[in-house]
Order: structure tokens, then C-alpha cells, then sequence
């Protein structure tokens, strides 16, 4: 009874996927369910409307920078936590990984007004700075995990070995942090993208991201464009998290066994 | 390698307590003691891992307290093995080469001089993972070496492995030590391990050295109660003097005791017997006391007799199997505690 | 050591700037029609007060409570599942299943809502777009992901020894799971709770495309201040409102959290 509960739950869960795939791929504007036909037109529209070029863009860019910054910065702060013997660590561990707790709107809000304040309301470079703030706890979580399970015997055999501190991190804990920066790469790249509440508020028709693109499409139109973008995006995101959880096996950054 | 004075603190409680040692050039030294007693403290002050609190660190005479562990040319191998899970068997080996700058073609010829040391040859292409407990151990140990360090620190490197492959890797560990007559310091809590691979051991107690000296004066002379009780096994008998060499112990016949000295007259003795030197007597006679049988403890090779004595004192015994006569609890035997078998504490 | 911790402080510093700026609009007064501001206020915390908007305040809290709910119900069996199976093929398909929504982004989830609750696809009895029910069904799917991760962490720090014991002294599987497995979740049980809605508390998307303009939680009177009215004084003094209480049953839920029993 427990495996036909749980069953219907996941069919709950996947049940928006599966119409929104099955619609994208509708023949008319006019949505039915199941599709009366196959076709390709809203992927196509998707992929030549101009506003959604330049959102795909202006993703691009801001993902792109606020992933390269939070990177470094977080796996970094992860080493911190795990080896510095840090006091008020776990002061430390909430404050990095405090940006999730802060409710979208008040960060957006936040973010807007003092952009304002600053003069850079038409400026790409306040996203970039929100979302490498936003992408952070994914990063530090994800590498904390890797560098807990690092040896600190490999260290030092590594310095007994005639390793100066720098050529320990190279040659022994960088290599062995690989599968957490992966991971913290994933989830950082998909958060990013994904976000949506905080750039409604600080983009414009000129810098806005996908999502926001696709809100404003949402709240004029009513065809399956954004089905079809939705598709791609559930599409990329499975594919992301699957290859997250080969690579570094989700049942350990979550689970305890 | 020597040690003076070191001290080492962590917050109020002190590991390693001013401790001076002396370790000789190609000698294989074990520190020897249990759990808690500061001798992985010790190493990792060798190894400079951690700084003494106070004290100095000296290698070949040169004083190394303030040189960090990746500039002090030792050898270690961790109990865990620490072996790189990243790299292969050759590069874990080839580790402490690299590092030296040796150039490529005189890696390859000396990491297989190594491998061929520890007999691993063509195993270089495996990962740590996919070998054994005893073969990852050899792998330390020729990382270890390969680049022939001045000292070898082991600590316990034998205790994960079981015990017919942790009897085995002790001759080879001490084979291939003879063969390179590399000084080497052996941490270990196994006493029978210790005594025997040692040139000499220490033994230690609550960060201090007890006693320091080859194995058979460790066994045979324990210069204190703790070093006679971690040692072997003993019975401790407390007694009276009754002469330069006759101990009374409580109302029953004296016993003789041929010790080093006399022992001073009327004084409170204590003395160690180990209780492989116990023996049954067939009838009474000089050094035979009466005592009855408490426990037995079958352990094929021999019996431990746990006895009584008439002032209520117990002794171990240890009688060699098959026995003269049948034993049984309850039982009187006679018990011959040899003059020379004697040890005086204190 | 503390040097590498440079980096990530020079970016939660920017982030703790905007909340800086996000207080501090907070008290300054509205000036209507511009972006100006008066001097330093509390009328802003006086017309978030208002019954106007006391009303919005009241239906989120209800929705949030309704949410958490449902959401606990329907995340525990799932969350037990994965915390319980052996098989690491089927933690790893229950994994990605509940994260990948979790990644999926707001806006493709809520689109997905909006067309199977819209009477195109699925011709509903009673009409659930743009209505309270319909925007709890999307909170409700929104939050499930998170739900089930926390509970089934805190089931999986649940030693199965105690349940085999419990069996080995004659318990049958639902009396071993209402005596010694659901006790012992509790404190994951009441901190998934608490995180769940102090999230809902916030939710922006859902409410917005699924409730038409009709249902408005605090977020969505951010947004219409912030965004449409220009009020930004006034949208800040709501933010502030929304972050406090957030704050607050975060705190709570951690306490209760570092008091679990290991």
C-alpha cells in the first residue's frame, strides 16, 4: 500500500511535466490534452523570437559570471569551514549559506533600491553580483561535503613526502575535491538559470534573463511557446541532476547512511 | 634522531612530558605503550607535524624544531596508509620523488627498485582501492623509502591487518629494515611486536619514557610496576625482608630471592614473578609453596593456573601442556618459584 | 586560514548591502507619484497594517498553514521510501525525480500548473485556476521537494536497529511505525514543517500566475508596491515583514533542530 501511495505522489510531482511536454508539441494555439497532432511550430517560435534570443543571452552572461565568481570563492570558504578550525564555525557555515533563507522579494527589493542608490539600474553587473550571492550556499554546501570525506592523513603523508603547503593543495586536495566541485558547478549553473523572483526586479526588457522573458510572455500570451520553452528546460535540468547524481552520488550530499 | 626536553600541550592536558631520547644511527627503535601514553604525539613531533610546546627536535645533529614536516627529509607511513586514492601505485610511489625534482627516467628505475623491495613488482599500474590491506601497506612502505629518507617513522602500521599477515609483515618489515639499515622509529601498543623487531624499546606512560633498553632487559629486568605489568604477565607478591636475601610473604615459609642487591632488613618488598617461570613441584622443597587452584583458563599451548596462596595472595602460573598432573579447581598444588625468576619492584 | 574565507565575505557583504538598503527604505517616508523620500517614518509599518493589507497577511498565513499540511502528508511516504530502500537505483530515481522539479525553475513549474488547472486540458468539476484551491495545489507541489528531502535526512539519521528491536518484542510494522519510527522523525518532521512554510510565506510565482490578480500573498504586494505602484517605501516596510517572520520560525526550526536526539 506504501509503494502505491508513494507511486501516486510521484505521478502528482511529474504529472505538470508531462502536460506541459505533451502540450508543447500541440499543432494550435488552442491547447487540448491529449495533443491532436505533432509539431515542431512553438519550439521554432521559441528559438526565433528576439526577445528570447536576448533573454537566452543575457543568461548566458550572468550565469556565466556569477558561476565563474562563486566558484573560487565558495569552495574556498567550504576549505575554510572544513580544516580552518574556525571559531563560531557554525556562525560562519549559517551566514554562508544564508542568501537561500532570505525571501526572493526582500533580496529583489533590496537589491533594486540600492542599484538605484549606486546608478546601475541598467547594468548587468547587479544580476551578476545577485546571483553569485544566490548560487553560493549551493557551492560551499556541495564542496563541505567533498572536503569532509578528504583524509587528513593524505595531507600529511603528502607534506612528509616533500609536498610544500601549495603543492599539497594542487597535487592532493584539489584533485580529491573534484567530485564536490563538479557538483557545486551543476547546481550553481541550473540555480542560476533558473531564478527568477530576485531578477524580476532588478532587469529591465534589456537585461532580463529567461525567466523573466518567459513570465512577461506568460502574462500577454496564451500559446504554447512557453510550453515548448519549458520543455527545453525541464528537459536540461533532468539531464543536469542525473549526471549530478552519477558523478556524486545525491544520497550522500543529502542522505546519511 | 634525538629528542630533548620535549614537551608537548594540547590545552591543560600534556601529552608528551620533557621527554629525552637518543635514537642511534640504523637502530630499530619501538615506542611501546598503551592507548593515550604519547607515543603517536611523539612521532608527529618527529615528523613535524606538530611543534613541541617546549623542547627540540634534532636530526644528525642538526636542530630541526623549527622546520616544517615537508622540509625534514623523513620517511612515514600512517596506520591508515594514507596512500593518494587519486593516483596509481607507481604515482604514489613516485610521489616524494617528484617532489625532489628527479627527472623522469630515474623515477621509473628507482620507484621499480622499490616495488621490487617490498615484492610488489608490476603492480605499479593499480589503484589503491583494488589491492589488499597487506599489499597497500607495502605500498607505503616503499613510498616511504624510495627516496631514501634519513629516519622511518611507522606508526602502527600493522595493526589493521590480521594476525597471520600481521606476523608475516613483521619479518619482512624487519628483513627489509637489516637490508637498508635505515634508523627507524616504530610506534606501536603490541608488545610482542615490539619485542620482536627492536633493537631497544621504549616504554612509555602518560607522555614519559618508563624505560628504555633492548628487549630481553625490558622483559627480564622491568625497572618499574607499570613497565613489569604492561610487559608479559605477572603476579606481584608484597612481603617482608627477613634477610639479605629471604622475603616472608604473610605467615608462610620465606622465599629466597637472588637479586642484584640486598635487600635491607625488615623493609616492605614487592616483588614480580612472570608466570611462565612458575612450576609444579612434585613434594615440598626450597622456594615451594602450598597454594590452592582458583581458576583455569585452557589456552592449548599452555594453562593459565590462577592459585591461591595461604595469606590470601594469588599467583598466575602458566603450566605448559600436557600437564604433569591433572588440575582441577579447588585443588592444593605446590608451586616453585625460582630465586632468579625474581624481580624487585621499586 | 581566515583568508579564504575573503572571497565569499566580499559577496555576502554586497547581498547584506541590498538588505542594508532594503531596511532603510523601509523607514524612509513614501513620497507618491516620484522616488524621493521623505525623512525617517514608521508609517510604512502603519499602512502595512491596514485592513487592506492585513488581508493579504491573513490569507498567506492560511495558505502557508494549509500547504505545510498537505505537504507533510504527502511527502512522508515518499520520504520514507527513500530514506529506507536498500536499492541504490531506486534512491537514485527517487532522488532525481524530487530534485529535478527542485531545480526546474518557478516559472516552467508554475506554466506547467497553469495549464493542467485552466479547463483546456483537464475539464475540472470545480474551477481551480485563478482560485485559493488552485494556487494551494501549486504551493503544495512547489514545497514537496524540500519536504521530503528534509524528512527523509531526518529519517535516514533514524538507526533501523530500533525498528528491529521493536519488531523483535512483537511489534506489527504499523504499530512499530507509530511507536518508535514517527516519534523519532518528529523533530525532522516539525523543522520540514517550519521551513516549508516560512518558504510558502514568500512564494511569489505561484500566487501570481495561478491566482489571476484575485489571490495575493505578501510577496505579490511587494511586487505591486515595488513594481507597479512605485511605492517603494511602503513595498520594503511588506519585504522587511516577510524576512522578519521567515527569520523568526528559521530560528525556531533550528533550535528545535540542534535539540534532536542523535
Amino acid at each position: 500500500m506504501l509503494r502505491a501511495a508513494v507511486v501516486a505522489l510521484l505521478g502528482f510531482m511529474t504529472l505538470p511535466t508531462v502536460v506541459v511536454i505533451a502540450v508543447s508539441f500541440n499543432p494550435t494555439a488552442i491547447l487540448s490534452f491529449p495533443p491532436a497532432g505533432l509539431s515542431l511550430r512553438w519550439y521554432e517560435n521559441v528559438l526565433t523570437y528576439p526577445q528570447f534570443q536576448r533573454a537566452a543571452l543575457n543568461s548566458l552572461l550572468v550565469t556565466g559570471g556569477a558561476v565563474a565568481l562563486a566558484l573560487p570563492a565558495g569552495a574556498l570558504a567550504a576549505l575554510a569551514l572544513e580544516r580552518g578550525r574556525l571559531r563560531g564555525q557554525s556562525l560562519w557555515a549559517a551566514v554562508l549559506l544564508s542568501p537561500v533563507v532570505v525571501p526572493g522579494v526582500a533580496a529583489g527589493l533590496g537589491f533594486l533600491i540600492l542599484a538605484a542608490g549606486l546608478g546601475l539600474l541598467r547594468s548587468r553587473a547587479v544580476l551578476v553580483a545577485a546571483h553569485v550571492a544566490l548560487v553560493l550556499p549551493f557551492v560551499v554546501r556541495s564542496v563541505w561535503v567533498s572536503a569532509r570525506n578528504l583524509d587528513p592523513a593524505l595531507e600529511l603523508a603528502a607534506a612528509s613526502l616533500g609536498a610544500s603547503p601549495w603543492r599539497v593543495f594542487r597535487r592532493v586536495t584539489l584533485p580529491l575535491l573534484r567530485p564536490g566541485l563538479f557538483a557545486g558547478f551543476l547546481f550553481a549553473v541550473v540555480v542560476s538559470l533558473n531564478e527568477f523572483v530576485v531578477s524580476l526586479f532588478i532587469s529591465n526588457r534589456v537585461t532580463e534573463i529567461l525567466p523573466v522573458a518567459m513570465f512577461t510572455y506568460v502574462v500577454n500570451y496564451t500559446d504554447p511557446t512557453i510550453a515548448a520553452l519549458s520543455a527545453l528546460f525541464i528537459l536540461a535540468t533532468f539531464v543536469v541532476v542525473w549526471l549530478a547524481d552519477r558523478y556524486l552520488d545525491l544520497g550522500r550530499v543529502f542522505l546519511r547512511h | 634522531m634525538e629528542l630533548r626536553g620535549c614537551t608537548r600541550d594540547y590545552g591543560a592536558v600534556r601529552a608528551v612530558d620533557g621527554l629525552d631520547l637518543q635514537v642511534r644511527e640504523g637502530e630499530f627503535l619501538s615506542l611501546l605503550g598503551p592507548s593515550g601514553c604519547g607515543k603517536t604525539t611523539t612521532l608527529a613531533l618527529i615528523a613535524g607535524f606538530v611543534p613541541p610546546t617546549a623542547g627540540q627536535v634534532l636530526i644528525d645533529g642538526e636542530d630541526v624544531t623549527g622546520r616544517p614536516a615537508h622540509r625534514r627529509g623523513l620517511g612515514v607511513v600512517f596506520q591508515s596508509y594514507a596512500l593518494f586514492p587519486h593516483l596509481t601505485v607507481f604515482e604514489n610511489v613516485a610521489f616524494g620523488l617528484r617532489e625532489r625534482r628527479v627527472p623522469a627516467a630515474e623515477i621509473a628505475r628507482r620507484v621499480a627498485e622499490a616495488l621490487t623491495l617490498v615484492r610488489l613488482e608490476g603492480q605499479g599500474r593499480q589503484r589503491p582501492a583494488a589491492l589488499s590491506g597487506g599489499m597497500q601497506q607495502r605500498v607505503a612502505l616503499a613510498r616511504a623509502l624510495v627516496y631514501r629518507p634519513r629516519v622511518l617513522l611507522l606508526d602502527e602500521p600493522l595493526a589493521a591487518l590480521d594476525r597471520k599477515l600481521r606476523e608475516q609483515m613483521r619479518d619482512e618489515l624487519r628483513a627489509i629494515q637489516r637490508s637498508v639499515g635505515i634508523t627507524t622509529i616504530f610506534v606501536t601498543h603490541d608488545q610482542a611486536e615490539a619485542l620482536g623487531l627492536s633493537d631497544r624499546i621504549a616504554v612509555m606512560n602518560r607522555g614519559r619514557i618508563e624505560q628504555l633498553g633492548p628487549p630481553r632487559e625490558v622483559y627480564e629486568r622491568p625497572a618499574t610496576r607499570f613497565v613489569a605489568d604492561f610487559i608479559g604477565a605477572s603476579t606481584v607478591l608484597r612481603g617482608r625482608a627477613v634477610g639479605a636475601d629471604r622475603v616472608a610473604l604473610g605467615a608462610g615459609p620465606a622465599v629466597r630471592v637472588a637479586g642484584p642487591r640486598a635487600l635491607p632488613a625488615g623493609a616492605e618488598v614487592e616483588l614480580a614473578i612472570r608466570p611462565e617461570r612458575i612450576g609444579l613441584a612434585p613434594g615440598p622443597g626450597d622456594n615451594v609453596l602450598d597454594a590452592r587452584v582458583e581458576t583455569l583458563v585452557y589456552q592449548g599451548a599452555l594453562t593459565e593456573v590462577t592459585a591461591r596462596l595461604p595469606d590470601g595472595q594469588r599467583v598466575l602460573a602458566f603450566v605448559v601442556e600436557p600437564a604433569p598432573a591433572p588440575l582441577a579447581p579447588g585443588q592444593a598444588v605446590r608451586l616453585r618459584l625460582p630465586p632468579e625468576a625474581f624481580m624487585v619492584l621499586g | 586560514m581566515r583568508l579564504l574565507l575573503l572571497p565569499a565575505v566580499v559577496v555576502l557583504a554586497v547581498f547584506a548591502a541590498a538588505l542594508a538598503a532594503l531596511f532603510r527604505w523601509s523607514v524612509l517616508e513614501f513620497v507618491p507619484g516620484s522616488l524621493q523620500t521623505g525623512g525617517l517614518t514608521l508609517g510604512n509599518f502603519r499602512a502595512v497594517l491596514a485592513p487592506h493589507y492585513l488581508g493579504a497577511i491573513r490569507d498567506t498565513v492560511v495558505l502557508s498553514a494549509l500547504t505545510t499540511v498537505l505537504t507533510l502528508a504527502g511527502a512522508y511516504p515518499v520520504a520514507y521510501v527513500l530514506a529506507r530502500t536498500p536499492s541504490r537505483r531506486v534512491r537514485s530515481a527517487l532522488l532525481v525525480l524530487t530534485l529535478a522539479p527542485f531545480f526546474t525553475g518557478a516559472i516552467v513549474r508554475t506554466y506547467a500548473w497553469v495549464l493542467v488547472l485552466g479547463n483546456t486540458v483537464i475539464d475540472w468539476p470545480v474551477p481551480l485556476l485563478f482560485t485559493e484551491r488552485g494556487v494551494l495545489v501549486g504551493l503544495v507541489h512547489f514545497s514537496m521537494p524540500t519536504m521530503i528531502l528534509v524528512l527523509a535526512a531526518a529519517l535516514s539519521h533514524i538507526d533501523p536497529v530500533y525498528e528491529r528491536a521493536a519488531a523483535s518484542l512483537g511489534a506489527s510494522p504499523a504499530r512499530v511505525f507509530r511507536r518508535v519510527t514517527l516519534p523519532l522523525s518528529m523533530p525532522g518532521v516539525v523543522s520540514g514543517g517550519l521551513i516549508v512554510f516560512a518558504w510558502t510565506l514568500s512564494a511569489f510565482p505561484t500566487p501570481e500566475l495561478l491566482g489571476g490578480g484575485r489571490v495575493k500573498m505578501i510577496a505579490n504586494v511587494v511586487k505591486d508596491l515595488g513594481l507597479d505602484s512605485f511605492n517603494w517605501p511602503g513595498a520594503a516596510a511588506f519585504a522587511m515583514l516577510a524576512l522578519a517572520l521567515t527569520l523568526a520560525l528559521l530560528t525556531v526550526a533550528g533550535r528545535l533542530a540542534r535539540a534532536r536526539p542523535s
